[in-house]
């Protein structure tokens, strides 16, 4: 069985530490204001726990990702890795001793979901039994498909993150979007990080939902 | 729909007397039709039939052949694959909805039928779902969290939502077997397939 998710750490206040199984998170602000860094800092936090790691990327080469996981965990263990590329990039240094999965496009839903199954089960027949899985980002999905398809598809991966005791992390740009198909897609996730930058260029934080009261605009270090 | 309004069935078999052991188990529950080869499958299939259970072994046309002709004719339809060769992750690639060992128990293949007929609820109660979430939201962007708790619409409508979240979760099944999970996308694939196309991929910033 899956045991709790530890997160603390990523954010500087004390707001997520850990976290039940079946927790899904969103990481949402404006483009550039760090998202995908607290989601892959999220990921790589149980590396050290033993957990497996399964990141779908739709912008990011998955090799591009797999050099940040290794800036922040040095001793990263590639072994416990998967990664699901529907980039499209050619960028695929060092990505050979990791497993990987293409995908032709960020719009090919049931290719991603045959990416992440494979790996999925990689990690099962391995006996990894706490999974943190991972989406950057949910916008491009957007610029494929329509806001209904992603919420379906978003519900349904929510879905399998909570019957398999897992944890899931995901991004999105608030500012690409109107304020009702983020209210939409955010609704689907038990919490959400927000993230803004003040007037002065400084990056705030605050944590809404996990079922707890929603915490004070923080500045994240 | 077809005139006994009941779910239709066709089954996929070269075995004459195996087929008509699944006709025995079915008739009564489904309107059942038959195919003895992968050709006459392909001319007996439509947007009527709720689920195909197709042999993966018959002479001429493979069973994964002719699933991928229904699949790719965009026939709305779930696809078994009945086999006496063990499940391999093979399955889950090639597309199947679901997957029965030959030879199969009457409970088991009832089971896979009810499943996939659940699979093929599953678009209208996600669609409902979705549609009660985004008036939500609508009400969320209108009004201020004061206004939203005295509203009783607002209140009467979360009810609604966490009803519908029941039944649409009831249609996908175990989300935890990965060839459920992959046959509940493919499912939403298969109707925005024709929308999606090239429109996106626009210049959307989400580079970080």
């Amino acid at each position: 069985m899956s045991s709790t998710y530890d997160v603390s750490g990523v954010l500087p206040g004390d707001e997520l530490d850990e976290l039940p199984p079946g927790t899904t998170v969103l990481i949402s602000g404006p483009s550039l204001v760090g998202k995908r860094q607290i989601a892959i800092e999220m990921l790589a936090a149980g590396n050290g726990d033993g957990d497996g790691m399964l990141l779908v990327t739709t912008k990011t080469s998955a090799a591009s990702i797999l050099r940040d996981f290794e800036r922040i965990q040095p001793e990263f263990d590639r072994n416990r890795v998967g990664l699901i590329d529907s980039s499209g990039t050619d960028d695929r240094d060092g990505i050979r001793e990791v497993a990987t999965e293409y995908v032709g496009s960020p719009g090919d839903l049931t290719g991603i979901s045959i990416g992440t199954a494979k790996l999925t089960k990689r990690f099962a027949d391995r006996g990894v039994a706490n999974v943190r899985h991972g989406l950057v980002s949910i916008s491009t999905l957007l610029q494929y498909l329509d806001v209904e398809t992603v919420f379906k598809f978003l519900h349904i991966y929510t879905n399998r993150v909570e019957s398999s005791g897992g944890f899931a992390v995901f991004t999105l740009d608030d500012d690409s979007h109107d304020q009702q198909t983020v209210n939409t897609l955010t609704g689907e996730f038990d919490g959400v990080v927000q993230l803004r930058e003040t007037e002065e260029g400084a990056v705030e934080y605050r944590v809404r939902g996990f079922g707890r009261s929603p915490s004070r605009w923080t500045p994240l270090e | 729909m077809t005139e006994t309004d009941a779910p239709v069935v066709l089954i996929v078999e070269d075995e004459p007397d195996v087929a008509e052991t699944y006709q025995i188990w079915l008739q009564g529950s489904y309107d059942v039709r038959t195919a003895e080869t992968g050709d006459a499958a392909l001319a007996a299939v439509d947007d009527d039939v709720d689920v195909v259970l197709l042999d993966r072994m018959m002479p001429g046309m493979s069973g994964a052949d002719v699933l991928s002709a229904i699949r790719s004719r965009g026939i709305d339809t779930r696809v078994a694959m009945v086999s006496a060769v063990d499940p391999d992750f093979d399955v889950v690639e090639m597309g199947f909805d679901e997957y029965v060992t030959k030879p199969p128990t009457r409970d088991g293949l009832l089971e896979t039928i009810e499943t996939l007929l659940d699979r093929a609820e599953q678009s209208e109660a996600l669609q409902e779902y979705y549609s009660l979430v985004a008036r939500r939201s609508a009400l969320e962007t209108e009004k201020t969290e004061a206004k939203l708790e005295d509203s009783e619409e607002y209140a009467r409508l979360n009810e609604r939502i966490d009803a519908q979240r029941e039944e649409a979760d009831e249609t996908l099944g175990d989300m935890e077997s990965d060839l459920e999970f992959v046959s509940a996308v493919r499912e939403l694939s298969e109707l925005t397939e024709d929308a999606a196309g090239e429109e996106g991929a626009d210049q959307l910033g989400d580079e970080e």
